[in-house]
């Protein structure tokens, strides 16, 4: 198909036909590429505790708290500025060789890992050049998606590109998926002790395979056609950051996807994939491995909606799905999780009820329990009261007291004297603090871990099904999100412009959820009121988005070239 | 269609499979804290860390 004619095809007056096999191998070229580039991405997460105890053990607790700021960096300061750095590129050169380069740097630098030698041989050349590679990934994955979605959006024709770029949405799911199955079967085959010794760089190694197949993919395709025409014609930006950002018109509609689509979005998808699993494990002390099966189940059940949000978003609007999942997120967000506080720790829900806690302290002992790095350290025994009871998954009340008083747990008739850190005998004062307080829990009713939920019970069958409607309300806002920041840009800077919106909407809105909510869950001593994060965000993004957001799906993405 | 829907179906299974069979792992995405949890049971750090992305 020449790039006339399939820019023609794609324009507002061409009729519906099926999807052509070049269409086909754009979104399975695209979408395999960005799986493998979260597949990469993941890797980090799932394995943190051994490549840890590999790179990090051995550091003074100061130094680590640096590398840990720069790993933190890589998700949420390098990730936005890979949206510029290969925004602009894609707006510049090309949308093709960008995501190219994008996949050959996260291919590369997640490789390379695989014969990185550890702390023990390299001495602190090892987690500089660990944590180098991880910006490295940042910066990649930054540039990954926006080039993607408009890839395929531009390969689209008009009335489809909500069905053809809800492929592009269900990549970080599967890579995450991925990712778990490529180190199960790894760490299945050597065993626990080989695997944390070395076979860990497997997984790595793998994605050397992966670099290999989404390369050569993406080699056999061709420029974006609304791309190739415009450069033929002279009419690219020569400097698509100012005119993105720098000018009010396009600004405007950037701060809009922000607040009013990528915000909440952003609250809504890691509320229902990350904080529930969260919820389920450190409150409801749920067993790791069933609430692992719970969550995925109902990640494999929500998936396909994503595809069918994209495409009924051609159908109806992707303004309408999107708002109608922010809205309902917000309104059944506390009823949900407290009904998998009924199914999943029944036990716990009644001694809340029967038994409530009190942390009696003086005011000036407490502060703000936000940990938006991890680097932060918690020394007064307010603060550690409170973490504790939050960590144990109990609800409680502050009640101010005397000047100068330790803070004490009370449970009941009966009390626990807190700890400070910073005494001398710290040590012995929290294990003696932690056994007390646990004792009178479990005299109080409260559970210390939740009873076995076996497969396919009622109550399985119950947290299966709010965990899957939680992953719909992600499919909801999350499939439809790309054609539509697609639509809201013009070709010349449509790249730069919606990869930043998105990044910093996840990264931040979406990356600081579990600190945030764990800080006003610790503040407010109830475990359900770390929701107000996702509820207020999804809100706000509700009012904005209905109120300044206009509908896309009519809109002509080329009219502007 | 139908090839990506048995494909997915395929996958979706042996996911679920290998999950069922070694399910302990940390299926929370993104991390940034580098402390391992051996480091913070060290027996010099006390002090609590409440979680942090």
């Amino acid at each position: 198909m020449s790039t006339a004619t399939a820019r023609f095809d794609s324009g507002v007056n061409a009729a519906p036909r099926p999807m052509s096999a070049e269409e086909k191998k754009v979104i399975f070229a695209s979408s395999l590429g960005t799986i493998f580039e979260w597949y990469d991405f993941y890797l980090f997460g799932v394995m943190a505790a051994i490549i840890g105890a590999n790179f990090f053990t051995a550091l003074p607790p100061a130094t680590r708290d640096i590398f840990t700021l720069l790993a933190f960096a890589a998700g949420f300061a390098v990730r936005p500025l890979g949206a510029l750095v290969f925004g602009r590129l894609g707006d510049l050169v090309g949308r093709k060789y960008t995501f190219l380069v994008t996949i050959l740097i996260m291919g590369f630098s997640t490789f390379l890992v695989t014969f990185l030698p550890s702390y023990s041989s390299w001495g602190i050349a090892a987690p500089i050049v660990l944590i180098a590679l991880r910006l490295l990934q940042g910066l990649a994955l930054g540039g990954e998606y926006g080039g993607a979605a408009t890839y395929v959006a531009e390969h689209a024709p008009h009335g489809k590109r909500g069905a053809y770029t809800s492929w592009i949405q269900t990549t970080a799911t599967v890579g995450l998926m991925l990712a778990l199955m490529v180190i199960l079967a790894t760490r299945t085959t050597l065993g626990e002790k080989d695997f944390a010794d070395w076979g860990w760089r497997i997984p790595y190694a793998f994605s050397g395979v992966l670099l290999v197949i989404s390369v050569w993919i993406r080699l056999q395709l061709s420029e974006s056609p609304a791309f190739e025409k415009m450069k033929s014609e002279g009419k690219t930006s020569k400097a698509p950051l100012s005119e993105s950002f720098g000018q009010w018109k396009n600004g405007k509609v950037v701060l809009l996807a922000l607040l009013g689509l990528t915000a909440g979005q952003a609250v809504v998808w890691y509320t229902g994939q990350f904080y529930s699993l969260f919820f389920l494990t450190a409150f409801l002390k749920v067993d790791p491995a069933t609430a692992n099966i719970l969550i995925a189940v109902s990640l494999i059940l929500g998936t396909p909606f994503f595809i069918i949000f994209g495409s009924l978003s051609d159908k109806i609007g992707r303004k309408p799905i999107i708002m109608a999942g922010c809205a309902i997120a917000a309104l059944t967000f506390f009823p949900l999780f407290n009904a998998l506080t009924t199914y999943a720790n029944p036990k716990l829900q009644a001694a809340i009820h029967k038994s409530p806690i009190t942390v009696v302290s003086p005011a000036a002992d407490c502060n703000l329990i936000l940990n938006l790095t991890g680097t932060k350290v918690f020394t007064s025994a307010c603060d550690l009261s409170r973490v504790f009871l939050s960590n144990s998954g109990v609800n409680y009340d502050k009640v101010d007291g005397p000047a100068g008083s330790v803070a004490t747990v009370k449970v009941g008739e009966k009390s626990v004297v807190g700890y400070d850190a910073k005494s001398p005998t710290a040590k012995d004062d929290k294990v003696r603090f932690e056994k007390e307080v646990r004792e009178v829990l479990t005299a109080a009713g409260y559970p210390a871990k939740a009873d076995p939920i076996p497969a396919l019970s009622s109550n399985w069958i119950m947290i299966v099904l709010i965990l899957t409607l939680m992953v719909i309300y992600v499919t909801m806002v999350y499939g439809p999100i790309a054609a539509m920041l697609v639509e809201m840009f013009p070709t010349r800077i449509r790249y730069t412009s919606m990869s930043l919106p998105y990044h910093i909407g996840n990264g931040w809105f979406g990356g600081f959820l579990p600190a945030i909510s764990f800080s006003i869950v610790a503040a407010q001593g109830n475990i359900y009121s770390g929701l107000w994060y996702p509820i207020i965000i999804a809100g706000m993004t509700f009012v904005i988005g209905m109120l300044f957001v206009k509908e896309t799906k009519d809109i002509d993405i080329y009219a502007e070239d | 269609m139908w090839k990506i829907a048995v494909g997915f179906l395929v996958f979706a299974a042996l996911a679920l499979w290998m999950l069922s069979k070694g399910g302990d792992i940390d299926m929370g995405g993104e991390k940034h804290d580098v402390s391992p949890p051996a480091v913070e049971k060290a027996p010099e750090k006390t002090p609590e860390k409440a979680p942090g992305k």
